[in-house]
């Protein structure tokens, strides 16, 4: 009985001879032919073997074909134009400006992001008690409230209702809010309108239902939408912007706590992280070059080499990076230093690597024989072997610094508050998420983060790949 | 083998001795204020007498060698403001038990997912299980840790409706701490089994398997998979001492009564004793962790060899 094995090879050589038939038969072959000279062909014999390859157009080439790391690099190109721009830009409030209520002193803290410092609309013809401003040419400060009730006082309340009570006190009506805290309590009788009524607490006389305020202080409305009625108040002529601040520029993003603008500080965190980012890969690049290539060519700072790398690979980075904030003082200096102090390491062992591979390839024996310089060799034989490697591992040591840098913040050695980074920034926000609406201080620096970190990384990778002769045609 | 052993024990005790000296040599640097709890109110002369009780006015070399006999009795020395006089040793004795079972669970757990999502890439090049793993690798390598675990505990404790910091008697607030500690290591051993398995996959050996007529599965699960796992095995005593001494960064983010947690404390604190102790641990846990690692590799895998090829290269 034959086994299921030889059976399957029987059939293979049946289905093999079969179809070495049918080829020798289609195949007509005119034996003389192939026994023809060849005539002389002076255009042939002139050719060379040119071609119009170059290395960085390939590159470029496969670069472009990945449409994702195109997208994210234009992203990333616009993105840190713009960072650069940012504070030229009109309307932009400084980054560590904090800012005030111009009449009460009160810092704006936590005003939500939008598009405009508008908070709330009056419609036309509403009045409104209304004060000009003295440093702000052509705004006025308005607010709704007539009169400020002291606990207890009487009044005369004229018309019941679920969120305010029209009231009479003094010979003017307004309005007052009804709500548990001024526990506004019906007599017996409720039909016996108008009754006298009081309040344990203080209590505002609103001119209109409507608070028209930002906690209690008054907001902003630019003259043309206002027409005065000399005793005070003002009337609105078309549907008034009541702002936060007399400033049409808003905060995009919000305000912080103390009343910075959000969104200034986070593009000059971005800025700062940036900056940390690639003044770390500069000297990732500066120090692992150079220390790979001495650690690979000259055989006898090999052992030594090993060594140190040894026991400084052995240290985990981030406790490197701790033990180094904590002795000095946190800044950026310390902060840029303690990242370069290892973030060689990696580049460097991956440069020896290459280089032992290929330093003892033919062409660089030829050279070496040539007499060409060991510089040269470097420089010329060995570095453009290893390019991509080296933007691989430079694009990774941006997001990884930028990554370090929040780590380290959030330890609290990072940079002090005065300098946004995208670091402290998120750390700040961090601190805030319990309350839902002020979810915003930490999602939006955690965005820019993400797509700036991201970005380089996918980047980095598909030029790598691109960089990478395999891949090439 | 035995004589390997012994030379690379004998070369990670030296590494040791060098991360000890520099750590300590380092630490000497601080401010004089954090050996001290209250050191606005004494006057000059308790301060010295305190120094000198503690030692800190010999030369550096006589307090290192003080610091060494000291260590090998297993005294770390006393805490200066964390917990005043209490023995360090005693103190993340009593911080291990907890980081060591959250970092085990959480080992567990990035094994168990990041081995079969590996695998999974590494078999369908290019399908769903690729695409999925490449973007969560991607996301994970790319965006700081510290930022993703600030949204998981956000939104998963709020999704989930548990409390958002730890409780050691609570077990569902295990469940956040573990799954973020297992996050990093998942995508990286996912990462890395993907690649060895391609290594594998293009290799001699599979082809004569599959022309053989073995089935995939077969040689996916008995050849691919162990051949591939045999460098990873590596990596696992680090990252399980690592995972078992605790995220400094999760652990103080839930409030984990643990040993990374209380690294970020006595930083806050400046207590000079406390830092040194704690970070002369994470850098030798390091070198322990590589050592284990080197010779698990010789015992799991028999063609590996230890003698030096002389003029290899």
């Amino acid at each position: 009985m034959l086994s299921i094995k030889e059976n399957k090879s029987k059939k293979l050589e049946a289905a093999l001879a079969d179809q070495l038939k049918k080829d020798l038969e289609s195949e007509l072959v005119n034996e003389d032919e192939l026994f023809v000279l060849a005539d002389y062909d002076e255009a042939a014999a002139e050719k060379t073997g040119y071609s119009n390859y170059s290395y960085w157009r390939s590159t470029l080439q496969v670069f472009l074909k990945n449409k994702v790391a195109v997208f994210l690099l234009c992203l990333l190109a616009a993105l840190l134009l713009f960072t650069f721009i940012q504070p030229y830009l009109p309307g932009q409030y400084p980054a560590n400006l904090i800012n005030n209520n111009p009449q009460t002193g009160k810092q704006l803290s936590n005003v939500s992001p939008s598009l405009t410092t508008v908070i709330a609309t009056a419609p036309a013809g509403t009045v409104l008690m209304a004060e000009e401003l003295k440093d702000a040419d052509g705004w006025y400060a308005v607010h709704n409230v007539v009169e400020s009730l002291k606990a207890r006082t009487k009044f005369n309340l004229i018309e019941y209702g679920e969120a305010w009570c029209r009231i009479e006190y003094k010979g003017k009506t307004g309005y007052v809010k009804n709500n548990f805290q001024t526990k506004l309590k019906l007599p017996e009788d409720p039909t016996a309108v108008p009754y006298e009524s009081r309040s344990n607490f203080k209590l505002d006389m609103y001119m209109q239902p409507e608070d028209y305020t930002n906690d209690g202080t008054a907001l902003y409305v630019k003259e043309d939408c206002l027409t005065l009625n000399g005793d005070g108040t003002a009337t609105t002529s078309d549907e008034a912007q009541l702002r936060v601040l007399p400033s049409e520029n808003a905060f995009w993003f919000g305000t912080n706590n103390i009343g910075q603008d959000l969104w200034s500080r986070v593009w000059s965190g971005t800025r700062t992280s940036l900056a940390i980012g690639f003044i770390v890969a500069f000297f990732e690049a500066l120090i692992g070059i150079t220390v790979g290539v001495l650690w690979g060519y000259v055989r006898k700072l090999d052992r030594i080499l090993t060594e140190i790398y040894n026991v400084l690979d052995n240290i985990p980075n981030t406790i490197i990076l701790i033990l180094i904030s904590y002795i000095l003082r946190p800044g950026f200096g310390t902060l840029v230093f303690a990242m370069c102090l290892t973030c060689w390491l990696g580049m460097a062992r991956f440069i020896r690597n290459q280089i032992v591979i290929i330093r003892d390839r033919d062409y660089n024996l030829a050279s070496r024989c040539l007499g060409t310089g060991t510089a040269r060799i470097i420089i010329k034989n060995l570095l453009p072997y290893l390019v991509s490697v080296i933007m691989l591992r430079l694009a990774l040591s941006i997001p990884s610094a930028i990554g370090n840098e929040v780590f380290i913040t959030y330890i609290g050695l990072g940079l002090p508050v005065d300098l946004p980074s995208l670091g402290n920034l998120i750390n700040e926000g961090r601190k805030l998420v319990t309350s839902e609406t002020l979810r915003y201080q930490l999602i939006f620096p955690a965005i820019v983060l993400s797509v700036v970190t991201i970005s380089f990384y996918i980047i980095g990778n598909a030029f790598a790949d691109a960089a990478d002769p395999k891949n090439h045609v | 083998m035995l004589k390997y052993s012994l030379k690379r024990l004998s070369s990670s005790i030296v590494t040791l001795l060098i991360i000890i000296s520099v750590v300590f040599i380092l630490l000497r640097q601080m401010p004089i204020e954090g050996y001290f709890d209250n050191f606005e109110k004494v006057d000059q002369a308790m301060i010295n007498a305190k120094l000198e009780q503690l030692g800190l006015n010999d030369p550096i070399p006589v307090q290192l060698w003080n610091f060494l006999v000291d260590l090998v009795h297993g005294d770390l020395g006393e805490s200066a403001r964390y917990s005043v006089g209490a023995p360090i040793s005693g103190l993340i004795a009593k911080k291990a038990p907890i980081s060591i079972k959250l970092g085990v669970l959480s080992m567990g757990l990035s094994l168990l997912l990041g081995i079969p999502l590996g695998a999974a890439m590494a078999r369908g090049k290019g399908k769903f299980w690729d695409k999925f793993g490449t973007v969560y690798i991607v996301f994970i390598n790319a965006v700081p840790a510290a930022v993703y675990h600030i949204f998981i505990q956000l939104y998963g404790t709020s999704f989930l409706g548990i409390p958002m910091l730890f409780d050691e008697k609570n077990l569902i607030t295990w469940i956040l701490p573990v799954c973020s500690m297992a996050l990093g290591n998942t995508a990286y051993y996912a990462m890395w089994l993907r690649r060895y398995m391609v290594d594998e996959m293009n290799k001699d050996y599979v082809r004569l398997a599959r022309a053989k007529g073995v089935s995939g599965q077969d040689i996916m699960m008995k050849h691919v998979l162990r051949n591939a796992f045999v460098p990873m095995i590596q990596y696992i005593p680090t990252s399980l001492l690592y995972t078992v001494c605790g995220s400094i960064y999760i652990e103080s983010l839930y409030s984990i009564p643990g040993m990374g947690g209380l690294l970020v404390d006595v930083i806050g604190r400046q207590d000079n004793p406390m830092v040194q102790a704690i970070v002369m641990i994470y850098s030798c846990i390091g070198i322990v962790g590589l050592l284990l690692g080197d010779l698990l590799m010789g015992v799991i895998d028999p063609r590996i060899s230890f003698v030096k090829k002389e003029g290899a290269r």
